[in-house]
Formats: C-alpha cells, sequence, structure tokens
C-alpha cells in the first residue's frame, strides 16, 4: 500500500508535466495556424506508434488489412509491418540511456558536469579511427592483402575483438576528457560547468578538423572518415540474430542497446551497492559531512568523472560502431550529450526513470523530425522537451497547488457541514 | 483581559513517520503575555506552531483569533492575522543585507524599482522605535548569530505582527545576547505583543515568562503561571519521571596523556588567525572543559584537533604520535571521535536515511562491506542498535531522518560517535538545542566514556555545564588558551572575568608599564 502510494507520488509529476508542457507547447502550434490535437496526433503517431498510424488510439490497437480483404485489429507496440517505429525509438535511446547515466553520476557527485557531449564526440571519433585502423594493422600483420577473402575463422575473431577495443578506448579517452574539468575542479576549485562547456567547445573544433583534414577519406561533398570495417560493427539485430523478425527491420539497434542496459545496472549497482557510490552520493549530500566522516571527498568526485566520462565515451562508441559507422562532418554538433543531461534531470537522475524517460525523449524527437505538417518545424519536440522539463522542475510550485486544491474541496465540505450544523440549530 | 490566540482540538498526525506529533491540543494565550512552552524533543511543539503559523495544517481542530475562528492554511493567513514566526533555523539570506532581508517581497518601490535609501531609511526607523539597534547596511553573512535573530525579529515586526512565535530563539544565542534577548522580549510584550516561546532552559522560562504550557508526546499535560512553578516542577513535568538536574560524577583517575595540542596557528574562514598560540593538553580518564565566549577561536581549535582545518602552526600529538596534518580519517580510525557544534550540516547528512548516517564513520570496514560492497544487514543491525541503546523516538532503520526533531538528531550522532569506546571524544556544544531529559543523558553518557578510560574535551559556552562536567577547564580568549584551572578551585565569577580576558588585560598593562 505504502510502495503503491510512493510510486504513484513519484510518478503523478512526471505524468502533469508532461501534459502542462504539452499545453504550453500548443500555442507556438496553434501560432502556426494547425490544430494541436491533430498536431499532436501527428507527433505521437510518427514517434511511436506502427506505420500507417493515423490518431491516438492506432498508438494501442490498429486495424490491419490481411491479403484477402478483411481487416484485423492487432496491439500496436508489437505490430512490425515494415519495420516498428519502437525499434527506431530504441536505436535513438540506445546512447541516449549512456549519456544519460554519464550525467547521473557525475550530479550524483554533487558535480555539475555538462560535459557529455564532449566526451561523447571523443569517443565516437577515436572508435571511427580504431574502427578501421585496428583491422588493418591485424591484416598487415597476417599478411592478408584482400580483407574480403580473409579466412572466415580470422574474422570471427576479429569480430570479437575489435569492437572490444573500439570500445574501451573510447570508455578511456572519454574517461580521461572527463577527469580534467574534474581535476582542475578539486585543485584549483575551477567550476566545472564552465570547463565542461569549454571543453565541449575544444571537442568539437578538434573533430571538424580531423574529420576535414586527417582523416577525411574521399572527396565525397560533405567530408567524412574511412568506413570502418566489417569487423568492428556492433551487428544491429536486423543483420544478425533477428533477421527473420520483421519487428527489426527498419532499425539499427542492436547490441548497443544490450550494452547500455547492461551498464545501467552496473551504475544502479555502483552507486547504491558499493562504497565508493556511497562516497560520492555522501560528498554531493553536503561535502562537510563527507569530510566530517573522513570520507575521501576529492577521490570521489574524480572517480564519479571517470566513470561519468567512461559511460559518455561509450555511448559516442556504440553510436559509431552499431549504426553510423563513421564520422560525417557535422556529427560532433548533434547534441547526443545533451540531450543527456535533460534525460537525466527529467529523470530525476533515477537509472529506471533513465531507461524510461530516454525512449520516450527519442521518440518525441524522431516524432518531430518526421513531422510534417502546416508550417510545422523539427524544432517543436525541442520546445515541448523543454516545457516539459520545465514543469517538472516547478515539481514544488505544482505540488503545493495540488495540495492546495484539494485542500479547497476539504474545507468547503467542512464548512458547508459546519453551516449545515447552525442551520439545524 | 481576552485571548490573543485559541487553539482547540489540535490532531495531527504524520503519516509519513508515523507520529501523533499533536494529540488533542487546546491552549489559550492572552494579548500582551509571554507564554512559555516547554517539552522534550520531538513533544510537538514545532509542530503546534508550525500549525499556528500556517505552515501544517492540523486533521482536526481550529484556531481562534480574538476569539473568532480564524483559517489559517498558509503563512501569508498567519501574517494577515498579525502571527509572525522566527524558526528555530533562521531563513536569512547571507548575501543580502539586513535592509535587503527585512523588506524581502515588500520593498518600497515605484514601478517596480526598489528604492534603496528608502528602505534602509526605514529598517532604521522600525529598528529605533523598538529599541533594537542594527546596521542596515551589513550582509547577512557577517553579522553574529545574535544579530541575525534580531533581523529575524525585526522582519516580523515590519509585517505588523502582534502575535510573535519564537521557536528556541536562545539556544544559539551567547549567554550575553540571551541577556539582551530577554529584555528585548520584555519591551515587546510591554507594547501589548503577545509572546509565544519555545524553549529548552528552563531558567529563561522563570527570568520572563507569564505563564508556560508544557507538552508531552504530542499533548498538552498542563498551562501553570511561571511564578508558580519551580524549574524541577517543570522539568518533571516535561519528562514525566522525576529527573536529576545535577551531575553525578565520582572523581576522575586521570592516567596518560591522549591529547597533546602545542602552540596551535590555525586561520578561521576569512583567513585570518583564529588561534594563536593555544596549548592544551587532555588525560585519559578526564573530562577538559573548554570554556569561553563563542567566537574566541574554540571552533577552529575543535576543527584542528579533528582534521578539518588545515594547522598553521604548532603540533598536535595523540598518544605521543605526531598527527597535525593527519587525515580526518586516520584519527578517527585511531580512536578519535567527534561531536561537532553544528549537527545538521556537518554531523549528519539529512539528504539521506538514518542507515547511511550511522555509517559514515565505518562504512569501509568488516562487517559493513566487504571488498568494497556493502552488507545491509550488519548496517541495519547498527541502526537499530543505537536507536535502542539511545531511546531515539520516531527514528527507524532505512527511514529519513529529515523530520526528526533537533534532540532525537544529535542521539543519533552520539550513538554513532560513541561506538566502539573512543579514546579520544571531542564535544563541541554537544547538549545545544536539547531537553532537559536528553542533556541528563549526553552529560551522564560522557562521563561514562571517561570511567571507561576516554579523554574528553568538551567546548561549551554554556558555563552551567562546563562547571557540571568537567575535571580541568580551559579558559579560551582572542585565540589562546588563557588558563587552566582545577575544576575544584573554578567558580562562575572567576570564569567569567578570565572569559572576558581580564588576564590579558592585566598582561598588556603590566608589559605597558614596563616599556
Ligand atoms: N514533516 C514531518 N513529517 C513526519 N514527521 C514529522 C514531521 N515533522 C515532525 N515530525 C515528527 O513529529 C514529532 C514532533 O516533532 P516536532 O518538531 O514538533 O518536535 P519538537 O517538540 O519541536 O522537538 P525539538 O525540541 O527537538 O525541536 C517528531 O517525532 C518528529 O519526528
Ligand atoms: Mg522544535
Amino acid at each position: 500500500m505504502k510502495a503503491l502510494r510512493q510510486t504513484l507520488d513519484s510518478i503523478s509529476i512526471p505524468i502533469i508535466a508532461i501534459l502542462l508542457g504539452l499545453a504550453a507547447s500548443s500555442i507556438f502550434v496553434a501560432l502556426a495556424n494547425v490544430s494541436p490535437i491533430e498536431t499532436y496526433q501527428k507527433l505521437f503517431c510518427e514517434g511511436f506508434g506502427p506505420r500507417g498510424c493515423q490518431n491516438f488510439g492506432d498508438l494501442l490497437f490498429f486495424q490491419v488489412s490481411n491479403g484477402d480483404g478483411g481487416t484485423s485489429t492487432v496491439f500496436s507496440p508489437l505490430y512490425g509491418e515494415g519495420g516498428s517505429r519502437i525499434a527506431l525509438l530504441l536505436e535513438q535511446a540506445t546512447p541516449l540511456i549512456l549519456t544519460a547515466l554519464s550525467a547521473a553520476v557525475a550530479f550524483q557527485a554533487g558535480m555539475f558536469s555538462i560535459g557529455m557531449d564532449g566526451q561523447f564526440v571523443m569517443g565516437a571519433i577515436t572508435a571511427a579511427f580504431l574502427g578501421y585502423w585496428v583491422p588493418d594493422q591485424i591484416y598487415l600483420l597476417v599478411g592478408v592483402t584482400d580483407p574480403e577473402a580473409a579466412p572466415i575463422i580470422l574474422k570471427t575473431i576479429m569480430h570479437g575483438v575489435v569492437p572490444l577495443i573500439c570500445l574501451g578506448a573510447a570508455m578511456l579517452v572519454g574517461a580521461i576528457y572527463s577527469w580534467i574539468p574534474g581535476y582542475i575542479k578539486v585543485k584549483l576549485n575551477v567550476n566545472e560547468l564552465i570547463s565542461t562547456i569549454i571543453f565541449n567547445a575544444i571537442a568539437v573544433q578538434l573533430i571538424t578538423y580531423l574529420v576535414n583534414f586527417p582523416m577525411r577519406a574521399d572527396f565525397n561533398n560533405i567530408a567524412r572518415t574511412r568506413r570502418i570495417d566489417d569487423t568492428a560493427w556492433l551487428i544491429p539485430f536486423n543483420r544478425g540474430i533477428f533477421q527473420d523478425v520483421e519487428w527489426f527491420s527498419g532499425a539499427r539497434v542492436g547490441v548497443g542497446l544490450i550494452i547500455a542496459l547492461i551498464a545501467a545496472g552496473l551504475v544502479w549497482f555502483y552507486l547504491r551497492r558499493t562504497t565508493a557510490g556511497y562516497e560520492q552520493r555522501m560528498t554531493r549530500g553536503t561535502s562537510l559531512f563527507a569530510r566530517f566522516g573522513g570520507i575521501p571527498t576529492g577521490r570521489a568526485v574524480l572517480r564519479a568523472m571517470l566513470i561519468s566520462g567512461a559511460l559518455s565515451g561509450l555511448a559516442g562508441a556504440i553510436a559509431i560502431l552499431g549504426v553510423e559507422r563513421r564520422v560525417v562532418d557535422g556529427f560532433a554538433t548533434g547534441g547526443t550529450g545533451f540531450d543527456g543531461v535533460l534525460v537525466a534531470i527529467l529523470a530525476k537522475e533515477s537509472i529506471v526513470g533513465i531507461l524510461l524517460v530516454a525512449p520516450f525523449f527519442a521518440g518525441l524527437n524522431l516524432g518531430a523530425t518526421n513531422l510534417q505538417f502546416g508550417d510545422l518545424p523539427r524544432q517543436l519536440g525541442g520546445i515541448i522537451i523543454s516545457f516539459i522539463i520545465l514543469f517538472n522542475a516547478m515539481e514544488d510550485f505544482i505540488r503545493q497547488r495540488l495540495r492546495a486544491l484539494l485542500r479547497g474541496r476539504y474545507w468547503t465540505r467542512k464548512s458547508s457541514a459546519t453551516s449545515g450544523e447552525s442551520t439545524a440549530v | 483581559m481576552s485571548n490573543a490566540i485559541e487553539l482547540q482540538h489540535i490532531r495531527k498526525y504524520f503519516a509519513s513517520s508515523q507520529v501523533l506529533a499533536c494529540d488533542d491540543v487546546s491552549l489559550s494565550v492572552e494579548s500582551g503575555e509571554v507564554h512559555a512552552i516547554v517539552g522534550e524533543n520531538g513533544a510537538g511543539k514545532t509542530t503546534l506552531m508550525s500549525i499556528l503559523y500556517g505552515l501544517l495544517t492540523p486533521d482536526e481542530g481550529q484556531i481562534l483569533i480574538k476569539d473568532s475562528p480564524v483559517r489559517i492554511t498558509h503563512p501569508n493567513d498567519a501574517i494577515r492575522n498579525g502571527i509572525g514566526m522566527v524558526h528555530q533555523h533562521f531563513k536569512l539570506v547571507p548575501s543580502f543585507t539586513i535592509a535587503q532581508n527585512i523588506m524581502l517581497g515588500i520593498e518600497p518601490n515605484r514601478a517596480g524599482f526598489i528604492n534603496v535609501n528608502s528602505e534602509a531609511e526605514q529598517v532604521r526607523n522600525l529598528a529605533e522605535s523598538f529599541g533594537l539597534p542594527v546596521n542596515p547596511d551589513l550582509p547577512v553573512r557577517e553579522i553574529s548569530v545574535g544579530m541575525q535573530q534580531r533581523v529575524e525579529i525585526l522582519k516580523i515586526l515590519q509585517r505588523n505582527a502582534q502575535i510573535l512565535i519564537l521557536d528556541e530563539p536562545t539556544a544559539v544565542l551567547t549567554p550575553q545576547e540571551v541577556r539582551e534577548f530577554l529584555t528585548v522580549v520584555r519591551r515587546l510584550a510591554g507594547t501589548g505583543r503577545t509572546i509565544l516561546f519555545i524553549t529548552h532552559k528552563l531558567a529563561e522560562v522563570k527570568a520572563i515568562a507569564d505563564r508556560v504550557t508544557t507538552m508531552r508526546r504530542g499533548r498538552n499535560v498542563g498551562t501553570h503561571f511561571a511564578k508558580d512553578q519551580t524549574i524541577r516542577d517543570m522539568a518533571n513535568l516535561m519528562v514525566g519521571r522525576v529527573v536529576t538536574l545535577t551531575v553525578e560524577k565520582g572523581p576522575a583517575h586521570p592516567g596518560e596523556t591522549v591529547l597533546q595540542a602545542e602552540n596551535l596557528l590555525v586561520a578561521g574562514a576569512d583567513g585570518i588567525p583564529a588561534v594563536f598560540g593555544a596549548s592544551l593538553d587532555v588525560r585519559a580518564g578526564e573530562i577538559l572543559g573548554v570554556a569561553g565566549v563563542s567566537g574566541n577561536g574554540q571552533t577552529e581549535l575543535v576543527e584542528a584537533i579533528v582534521g578539518m582545518r588545515p594547522v598553521d602552526g604548532g603540533t598536535i600529538r595523540y598518544l605521543g604520535q605526531n598527527i597535525t596534518h593527519a587525515l580526518v580519517r586516520e584519527r578517527r580510525e585511531a580512536g578519535l571521535a567527534h561531536i561537532p557544534e553544528d549537527r545538521l550540516t556537518t554531523g549528519l547528512n539529512l539528504t539521506t536515511n538514518l542507515d547511511e548516517n550511522v555509517v559514515v564513520t565505518s562504512y569501509q570496514h568488516k562487517p559493513y562491506s566487504q571488498q568494497g560492497i556493502f552488507s545491509f544487514a550488519p548496517i541495519r543491525a547498527l541502526a537499530q542498535e543505537i536507536i535502542d541503546k539511545f531511546a531515539i523516538k520516531s527514528a527507524r532503520v532505512g527511514e529519513p531522518i529529515k523530520t526528526l526533531s533537533g534532540g532525537n538528531l544529535q542521539k543519533i550522532v552520539l550513538g554513532r560517535e560513541l561506538k566502539g569506546d573512543p579514546k579520544l571524544i571531542i564535544a563541541n556544544q554537544p547538549t545545544r538545542g536539547l531537553d532537559v531529559g536528553s542533556i541528563e543523558f549526553v552529560h551522564k553518557t560522557l562521563i561514562e566514556a571517561r570511567d571507561k578510560g576516554a579523554a574528553v574535551l568538551l567546548v561549551s559556552v554554556e558555563l552551567d555545564e562546563i562547571l557540571a562536567l568537567s575535571d580541568r577547564i580551559a579558559v579560551m580568549f582572542a585565540g589562546k588558551v588563557l588558563a587552566v584551572l582545577d575544576a575544584k578551585e573554578a567558580t562562575e565569577e572567576k570564569l567569567g572575568l578570565l572569559m572576558a580576558g581580564s588576564l590579558e588585560l592585566h598582561e598588556a598593562n603590566a608589559e605597558r608599564a614596563h616599556v
């Protein structure tokens, strides 16, 4: 009973925030002279619904015509004709989950680090580089001149090893890139918010340079790096184990999602079950308390920054190895890292929350991107999300209003009861 | 006289902590009266006052002001009805000036632009009219606690409060500030205002209250004229049993020197030396009391000894070992315990639960963790053990501690620090804000620890406490230890003179004469 009340209590505010966010954003939709209801219908259909989804109802149950002219009703999330949108949404949620975890770990050490973007692209470029360089070196070593003709056994071994090398290296690079702002915070008390913003800017410039010059692969209009070797590829489900499942056909969701889920479990375990996680959480609570108890606060903060950076680096590597397979100019400004910060804030840094919010966030983005309706720009998704975050942050205010509303009812009932009494007397 | 306030059958149950904080409480206060509310920690005093001030809504009962029922569901309602409250923990904005704090939200303005000069002017007039002088332009972070309290009082007077609720106003004041404060209260009552104040210091009740209401476990167990009751009566009524107000302790059997501080030089928060050239030593099996007006370097001295503040000069030895620059953890592992002055931000982490608070000094050891992974059963057992041993009402294993009353919070600190028989106990204001029963308990616990062979360094601004507990007494003034007296030869007068720095004056004069 108590547990039920608590869960109800903790999810009621996000849900109210979502509704308020949609209501507030509808002002902008109305300004563009289209109906908000229809827009949202379209938005959610494009983001969460099955192909051909027309209205809110279709999000749950959907009429499909089967070959002989009749129709049958299906449960939409499981309907996968032409590839499910949910799969696509999961593909996009994968890096978001990791960057949100990264933000949560930093926040829970009292570090308001928003360096996820920088760490993400540094991890990505590392994976993109090693993804062709390492196989090259191996082929050279064993004397294979044509990778296509390499023996199957070699390829199988490489497929087991190369992605691991790429992921590990990207985590390391991300971790170091996050450790530096942590170190100058602990030693020199330089504000981490400012230093991570600067580090993000540096990373973006660096990657733009690398992609345009030293790592540019060809004379394609838009500069891009070489494609990673097939053996470095984190094969998506639709090319691997679930080749025949139509549901997965349109999306490159794959091993990366499993890695992200495992990472979420590990982060939860680290924060809640280990002394190291305890140290960083206490440091955040009040650092005076942590110092009073003898907790090595500097070490706890630096450890948090390393873990946070590694998670963002991992996100970048998965985006490359699992989806993009190369870094294209403009990738660095994609903002996946910062979206992760928003997801973490919206989820109140809870791990379960992140696993719920990241797909929702990805779905809204997807819906807004695909939305072709009136003159509405794809930024609508961003507007809605911003409003939701704003209302979510107003939790205390909303709670108070709610309570006042309920209390108002209570009082009127009470006073009417007493007035009833007085008339009786 | 008419009733300024009447509370009728107030009941408040906290479902989250399963505590019936107010149980059918009725109370009437006459206008112009100074009405004290006393009671054990967690008796529901703050809760009752928060209901009157609109911070909490009662489950049942009603509030009458000047004999007519009012609905108070928000502090704004209370202010409209002429009620103002100064909280147990001040709620001022440190970076704002005194004037800005007082006028916060009711700034004199023209078209939304604040008129800064008239703001300061209004505050100055207000302060003068009540005989509570302040400098309106000083930022609050730079003023003393006593002055902050004055600002809080002015703040509610500016809002025309006729009924002032003061929650433990004297807990954090120095004895000097307390005396000033009591005259202020009298003066305010003289202007026809009604004063409701919560306190744990029964002597204050005798000194200024007209009537006193005693609460026990959420019930009003009696309202009496203060002059008809002795301190002992009040204490017994509060606790529901006979309390020993005097401390019983046998003679000390001092052993080896545990702590030896020599010529310490320690900088305060502002970088200016707060301790210069202080020396003292504490032996096993004795209590060394440190007396002094607060702000004479006691806090910095304690922080240096426990390792939370760097030492710029001098040495600290612990059982003969030099620990001047040792880490907090190293000192704690060697057997040092610390009961800090500020339990809310230093001694405890109020954002987390009981378990994570009791384990902060020992989490890295077996059985609480192994290879960096927690084992929760021993931690819960530890928390339960502390709850049982110290009879911490309404604290429960695994639950948040944010809503516990001050006395219960202090018991958690004590339980954690005294676990495992520490060799050296540093206690800074260990009974601040505690009720007589809890004070008795803390005193007994400290003496027990002493008798088991611990060295105890007790810092307190309460002279009574120092005199009652100490075997030797060191007096601090202006960052130095002026003198160390045997407790037997110490009297209140002697200490008072030393605390005012008389020896220092004496020496300075002698030096001048020399030149
Ligand atoms: N918001 C709350 N939620 C749950 N329990 C609460 C809350 N506030 C107070 N309590 C509980 O109600 C009881 C009464 O608390 P209250 O703060 O009124 O005590 P008090 O008499 O002011 O004690 P003290 O002298 O220590 O300040 C305590 O047991 C406390 O734990
Ligand atoms: Mg209280």
